[in-house]
C-alpha cells in the first residue's frame, strides 16, 4: 500500500527491544519514541497553538467522532481540513471514531455494517461504517488515520474476541478501499484479539499483508490486568514488521511509557496528562503533586526543578494552589506543564537509547518515581526482566 | 513614591480635558520589615511607567482572567489591579509572618505597576455589616471581616507599588434593597435605612465618609512608621474601664474615644504625633485614598476636600461601582463633584465606567485611571470587540448583525461569537489586527465559534487576548489624540459611530443558555444562577464529567440555603394562613350554633 511516511531508525538500544527513530510526515518530521498529547475537539483544553508548539510537540491527536459532529465534515471540506481550522500547522493523528462511539453512547449496536448508534443531538440513529469513517478522516485531513476497528473490551472474553478479530480484518481491507488520499494520509491497521496469544498472532499475519505504513497495538488500555497487557505488547512487538512505526493506544502514565518503550513500542497517546491538570494535579518524576491539597499553601518552589515550562519558570506552588482549579489559568498552566513533563520523558528516552544507556536511565527513572525497590509495580519489573533489564538485582551502571 | 510630571495645559471650559502625565513610579524592591529567609535578589530601583489615560489590568486571585503570563503580556499594559480579599482566605494576615517575599515577587508581576485594593474593582459587592473598626470583605469562602490592624499586616508583607486604603464604601441604598433590615445595634449596621434624603441614610452617609477619613490618617501614620493604632486602643482601653465602672459618670463613651483621638491626632501637614516612631515605615509603598460620598453631593465635596488636604495621599480612587443603581448621568455628575475637588497634579482612578464611551467622558472630567473590567466582561459574554478609536477607523469590520440596540450607533463595535452567522466566517475577529488571537489570520471567527459551542477554554483565551489588546490600543490613541489636539473631535465621533454599549442584563446568548443546560444536566449541578458569568466554567471533552470548582458551586450551595428559607417562610405562612381560615370558619360556624339556637323555640 502507498505510503506518505519514511521511518527511519536512528538507534537500537543495545539491551531492550527500544529504538530511537525518525519519522517524516507530511506536515513535519516527529522524533520517536513520541508521546502524542490528545486535543479531542481541535484543541488541546485550552493550550494555543503557540504554546503547543513551544513544546517541542511535533504531532497530537484530533478526534474524529466529535469533530464530525461538530464542526462538522462540510465545514472542515470548506475550509481545507483540521489543520487550518485549528491554527496547527504540524503534524495529525486521528482515530476512526469506533472507540468513542463503544465507550460514550449507550446504544451503540454493531453489525458487520458497521457501528450503529443513537445520534446525542437528537437521538436518531447513524451508522459509521468503515467507509464513512475514511471520508470523515480524509475531510479532516490528518497526517495518520486509524481504520475503523471492532473495538471489545479487554475485560471480554469468548466467541466475541474472536469474532471482533476477524471482522477488524475485513472492515481493515475495507477502509483501505474507501480511503481515498494515500498520498497525502497514512493509514494505519489496529491489531484486535484481546488478551489471547492465538488470536493476536493470527491478527497480525493478516493484517501485515495489508501492508500499511503503520501499525497499532488496539483493545488495550481498558482495564485489564497490567501483567497481561505486557505480555500481549511484548508479542506483538515481536510478530509486527520492526521497519514500520508502532503504535500502542491509550497508554499512559509515565511507568507505562518506559516500559513500553522497553518492549518496542514507538508512539503512545493518552488524555491522562491533560485531564488530571484539570483536577490540579501535576505529574513530575518523583511522583504527582495534588496542589489543592493544603500542604502546597506555603511551598514557595516550582512544581519541578529544572522544568522550564511556563508554570515553573512563572510561579511556585504556593501560588498555583491557589488558583488551581478555580480559575482556567490554573488549569492552563498544570496543563502545559504536564504536557511538557510527558514530552521532556520520551525526550529524555530518545537520548538515553541513542546514547545507548537506556537500562541506566530506566532504572534512575523508576528510583525516581517509587524511592523503594518495594514499591516497584510487579509488572513492570516482570515486563523489563523479559528484555534483559532487571530492576532490582541490577543496578546502575556508572 | 508616585510622582506625576505637571500637566502642560488645563483648560478650564466646560469640558475640562485632562493632559496626558507620566508617571515614573520607582519603588525600592524591598523585602519585607520582619525577619524572613528568602530577601529579595533585586535590590535596584526598578522603574515602572503608566502613561495617562491608562489602565491597570482587573485580576482575578492575581493573573488576568483566562491569560498564562506569556500571552498576558502581550496585551501592551503596564500595570496590574489586584484585590486582597481574593488573596486573603487562603493566606491568613497571621500568616504572614512567614511571608516570604513581595506580593510581585510571588505573583511574578515584577514588571508591572501592582496596585492592590481589599475589593474587587469589577463589581460591588453587598456585605452586611461594618463598623469603626474594620470592614467585611468578600473572599471566596464566604464573608469575613478585616480590621485596619491586619489590613496594615497585610500591606505590610505584600509592599505593592500602589495600595488603596481601606475605606466605608456604602451602596445606593434603593439598590441595596433586598438587605435583610437592620444588623445588631451597637458594633455594625446595615446599609439601608433610608434613602439619603431623610435624616437616616444622610448619617450614614456622613460615618462612612468620617470613617473613611480616619483610617486614612492611621494609614498614613502607619507608613511613618508611627503607632496608628494607639488611639484605637485608648478607646478600647477606657470601654473596658467604663464597663468595669472605673470611669466618672456623665460621660458617654463617644466623648472619651473623642478625647482619646484628640490627643494622638496627626498634625495633618506634617503627619507628626505625639508619639514616637515605633515600627519600621513602608515608605515606598504610594497610597491612593478612596474618594466617598455615595449619592450625597455636598458628602462628595467634603470626603474630596477632606482627603486632598492629606498632603502624603499620593492619589485618589473614585469608586463608582456602589452606584450602579443611578443613571449614567447621574454616576458621571456624581464623579465630576468628586473630581473637581481632587488635586489635578496627582492621578485619579475610577472603578465602575469602564465602557468605552464612559472611559471618554470620565477622561474629559478629569480622571486618569481605570481597570480593564470591560474587555472582561465582553469575554465572557463571548463577544470580541470591533470599535476603535480616531486613528484606524478604517478597520472596521461592515459585519450585517445588529448588536447595538441602544444609541444611533453607524458601526458595530462588537460581534458575538455565539452567532450562527460566525460559523463558516474563516476570517479572524478583526482584519489586520496584530492581537494575539487575530494576528496572521491563524484563529478564525469559524474556530472561535466552533470552541464555543463545544464549551473549550481556548475560546475565552483568544477572545480575551483580543478584547484586551483592543482596549489597550484605545487607550494609547486617546493618549496621542490628547496630544495632537483631536480628543474632543474623535471622542464625538467616536460615540456617533460606535453608540453607547448596551445595558449588560446577565442575559446570555440562546446558544450559549443551551450548551450551558445540557452540562449543568450532565454534570449534575443545581440551583447555578445563569447570571453567575464567572470563570468557573466545566470544560466537556466528551468521555469525563471533569469539576471546576469555582463560583458556580459556592453560589448553589447559597441558592440552596436561601431557597430553603425560602420554603419554610412559605410553609410558614401557609400555616398561619390556614389556621387563621379555620378560625374564622369555626367563629361562622358558632355563630351560627348561636342563631339556630336562639331560633328554636
Amino acid at each position: 500500500m502507498k505510503s506518505a511516511l519514511k521511518w527511519d531508525v536512528v538507534a537500537k538500544c543495545g539491551t531492550t527491544k527500544a529504538r530511537a527513530a525518525v519519522l517524516t510526515l507530511p506536515h513535519g518530521p516527529v522524533n520517536a519514541p513520541v508521546f502524542m498529547p490528545v486535543g479531542t475537539q481541535g484543541t488541546l483544553k485550552g493550550i494555543t497553538p503557540d504554546q503547543i508548539e513551544g513544546l517541542g510537540c511535533q504531532i497530537m491527536l484530533n478526534n474524529t467522532y466529535h469533530l464530525g459532529l461538530r464542526p462538522g465534515q462540510e465545514l472542515l471540506d470548506t475550509c481545507g481540513g483540521a489543520h487550518v481550522f485549528q491554527g496547527w500547522n504540524r503534524n495529525l493523528l486521528t482515530d476512526s471514531g469506533g472507540f468513542q462511539m463503544v465507550s460514550l453512547l449507550k446504544l451503540a449496536e454493531i453489525t458487520e455494517k458497521g457501528v450503529q448508534f443513537e445520534s446525542p443531538h437528537d437521538g436518531s440513529l447513524m451508522l459509521l461504517t468503515p467507509e464513512h469513517s475514511m471520508s470523515l478522516q480524509n475531510s479532516i485531513g490528518a497526517d495518520i488515520m486509524m481504520q475503523l476497528d471492532d473495538v471489545v473490551s479487554s475485560l471480554t472474553t469468548g466467541p466475541r474476541v474472536e469474532e471482533a478479530m476477524w471482522r477488524s480484518i475485513r472492515w481493515l481491507d475495507r477502509c483501505i478501499k474507501a480511503h481515498k488520499k494515500p498520498e497525502s494520509q497514512n493509514l494505519f491497521a489496529i491489531i484486535q484479539g484481546g488478551l489471547d496469544p492465538a488470536l493476536r498472532k493470527q491478527c497480525i499475519e493478516e493484517m501485515v499483508k495489508r501492508d500499511t505504513p503503520g501499525y497499532a497495538i488496539g483493545g488495550l488500555s481498558g482495564g485489564e490486568e497490567k501483567d497481561k497487557f505486557w505480555r500481549v505488547v511484548s508479542q506483538c512487538t515481536d510478530l509486527m514488521p520492526r521497519e514500520k512505526p508502532i503504535y500502542c493506544m491509550g497508554v499512559g502514565y509515565a511507568e507505562d511509557l518506559v516500559v513500553c518503550v522497553a518492549l518496542g513500542v514507538d508512539m503512545f497517546d493518552c488524555v491522562f496528562p491533560t485531564r488530571t491538570a484539570r483536577f490540579g494535579n501535576a505529574l513530575t518524576a518523583t511522583g504527582t503533586l495534588s496542589l489543592r491539597q493544603a500542604k502546597f499553601k506555603d511551598d514557595f518552589r516550582p512544581i519541578e526543578e529544572g522544568c522550564d515550562c511556563i508554570a515553573c519558570k512563572s510561579y511556585t506552588r504556593a501560588y498555583l494552589y491557589t488558583i488551581v482549579t478555580k480559575e482556567t489559568v490554573g488549569c492552563h498552566l498544570i496543563s502545559i506543564h504536564n504536557t511538557a513533563y510527558q514530552l521532556r520523558l520520551m525526550r529524555q528516552v530518545r537520548e538515553s537509547i541513542i546514547e545507548d544507556r537506556f537500562p541506566q536511565f530506566i532504572h534512575k527513572f523508576f528510583k525516581d518515581l517509587f524511592v523503594e525497590k518495594t514499591a516497584y509495580p510487579e509488572w513492570a519489573v516482570n515486563a523489563l526482566k523479559s528484555v534483559n533489564v532487571d530492576l532490582i538485582q541490577g543496578e546502575e551502571q556508572p | 513614591m508616585t510622582q506625576a510630571a505637571a500637566p502642560t495645559a488645563n483648560t478650564a471650559t466646560n469640558t475640562t480635558i485632562s493632559v496626558s502625565t507620566t508617571i515614573p513610579l520607582s519603588p525600592t524592591v524591598k523585602g519585607n520589615a520582619h525577619e524572613h529567609n528568602h530577601v529579595e535578589d533585586n535590590k535596584e530601583l526598578i522603574k515602572r511607567v503608566i502613561e495617562t489615560p491608562g489602565c491597570f489590568m482587573h485580576t482575578v486571585k492575581g493573573t488576568v482572567p483566562h491569560l498564562t503570563p506569556d500571552v498576558m503580556r502581550l496585551q501592551g499594559f503596564g500595570g496590574v489591579h489586584v484585590s486582597i480579599e481574593q488573596l486573603l482566605q487562603d493566606h491568613q494576615p497571621a500568616g504572614f509572618d512567614k511571608w516570604p517575599c513581595t506580593l510581585s515577587k510571588f505573583l511574578n508581576l515584577q514588571d508591572m505597576v501592582l496596585l492592590c485594593d481589599l475589593r474587587d474593582s469589577s463589581q460591588y459587592a453587598k456585605v452586611p455589616i461594618k463598623s469603626d473598626r474594620h470592614v467585611a470583605i468578600k473572599t471566596h469562602k464566604g464573608v469575613r471581616q478585616l480590621t485596619l490592624e491586619e489590613y496594615l499586616k497585610v500591606v505590610r508583607a505584600y509592599q505593592p507599588d500602589i495600595v488603596a486604603t481601606m475605606a466605608d464604601q456604602i451602596a445606593d441604598p434603593d439598590f441595596s434593597s433586598g438587605s435583610t433590615g437592620r444588623g445588631s445595634v451597637s458594633d455594625g449596621e446595615s446599609e439601608s435605612q433610608g434613602s439619603p434624603s431623610t435624616g437616616l441614610g444622610l448619617k450614614r452617609v456622613k460615618r462612612s465618609v468620617d470613617r473613611s477619613l480616619k483610617w486614612l490618617d492611621q494609614i498614613l501614620m502607619d507608613r511613618q512608621g508611627m503607632d496608628a493604632l494607639a488611639a484605637d486602643r485608648a478607646a478600647d482601653e477606657a470601654k473596658r474601664r467604663k464597663k468595669k465602672g472605673t470611669v466618672a459618670g456623665g460621660h458617654s463613651l463617644r466623648d472619651l474615644e473623642n478625647q482619646a483621638q484628640e490627643i494622638l491626632k496627626p498634625d495633618l501637614a506634617t503627619g507628626n504625633t505625639v508619639t514616637a516612631a515605633t515600627s519600621i515605615p513602608w515608605t515606598s509603598v504610594s497610597v491612593f485614598a478612596h474618594v466617598l460620598g455615595s449619592h450625597v453631593e455636598q458628602e462628595r465635596v467634603r470626603s474630596a476636600q477632606e482627603t486632598a488636604k492629606r498632603d502624603a495621599v499620593d492619589g485618589f480612587i473614585v469608586d463608582a461601582n456602589p452606584l450602579q443603581g443611578s443613571s449614567k448621568e447621574t454616576l458621571l455628575s456624581l464623579l465630576k463633584v468628586s473630581l473637581d475637588h481632587l488635586p489635578v497634579e496627582k492621578p485619579r482612578m475610577v472603578y465602575g465606567l469602564q465602557t468605552p464611551e464612559d472611559v471618554l467622558r470620565s477622561i474629559a472630567l478629569g480622571a486618569d485611571l481605570f481597570d480593564t473590567t470591560y474587555p472582561f466582561h465582553l469575554t465572557e459574554d463571548g463577544k470580541a470587540s470591533l470599535y476603535s478609536f480616531g486613528y484606524d477607523n478604517n478597520n472596521i469590520s461592515t459585519s450585517t448583525s445588529t448588536n447595538c440596540t441602544s444609541g444611533v450607533a453607524t458601526t458595530n463595535r462588537w460581534i458575538n461569537l455565539w452567532d450562527d452567522e460566525h460559523a463558516n466566517k474563516f476570517v479572524p475577529i478583526l482584519e489586520d489586527c496584530r492581537c494575539y488571537a487575530c494576528k496572521g489570520g491563524r484563529h478564525t471567527r469559524a474556530y472561535i465559534n466552533h470552541l464555543l459551542k463545544a464549551h473549550e477554554m481556548l475560546a475565552t483565551v483568544l477572545l480575551m487576548s483580543h478584547n484586551m489588546y483592543q482596549y489597550s490600543k484605545f487607550f494609547s490613541n486617546v493618549r496621542q489624540s490628547i496630544q495632537d489636539g483631536t480628543f474632543e473631535q474623535y471622542s464625538a465621533s467616536f460615540v456617533e459611530q460606535f453608540g453607547s454599549e448596551p445595558e449588560r442584563t446577565g442575559e446570555i446568548h440562546a446558544a450559549q443558555a443551551i450548551v450551558e443546560a445540557a452540562l449543568l444536566k450532565r454534570n449534575r449541578l443545581d440551583g447555578s444562577n445563569s447570571n453567575s458569568l464567572s470563570s468557573g466554567r466545566s470544560s466537556g471533552d466528551g468521555d469525563s464529567s471533569s469539576d471546576f470548582e469555582g463560583d458556580q458551586g459556592a453560589m448553589s450551595k447559597k441558592d440552596r440555603a436561601e431557597a430553603r428559607r425560602k420554603l419554610k417562610e412559605q410553609e410558614r405562612h401557609e400555616r398561619k394562613e390556614k389556621n387563621r381560615v379555620e378560625g374564622l370558619k369555626r367563629k361562622e360556624e358558632k355563630q351560627q350554633r348561636l342563631t339556630n339556637e336562639t331560633r328554636e323555640p
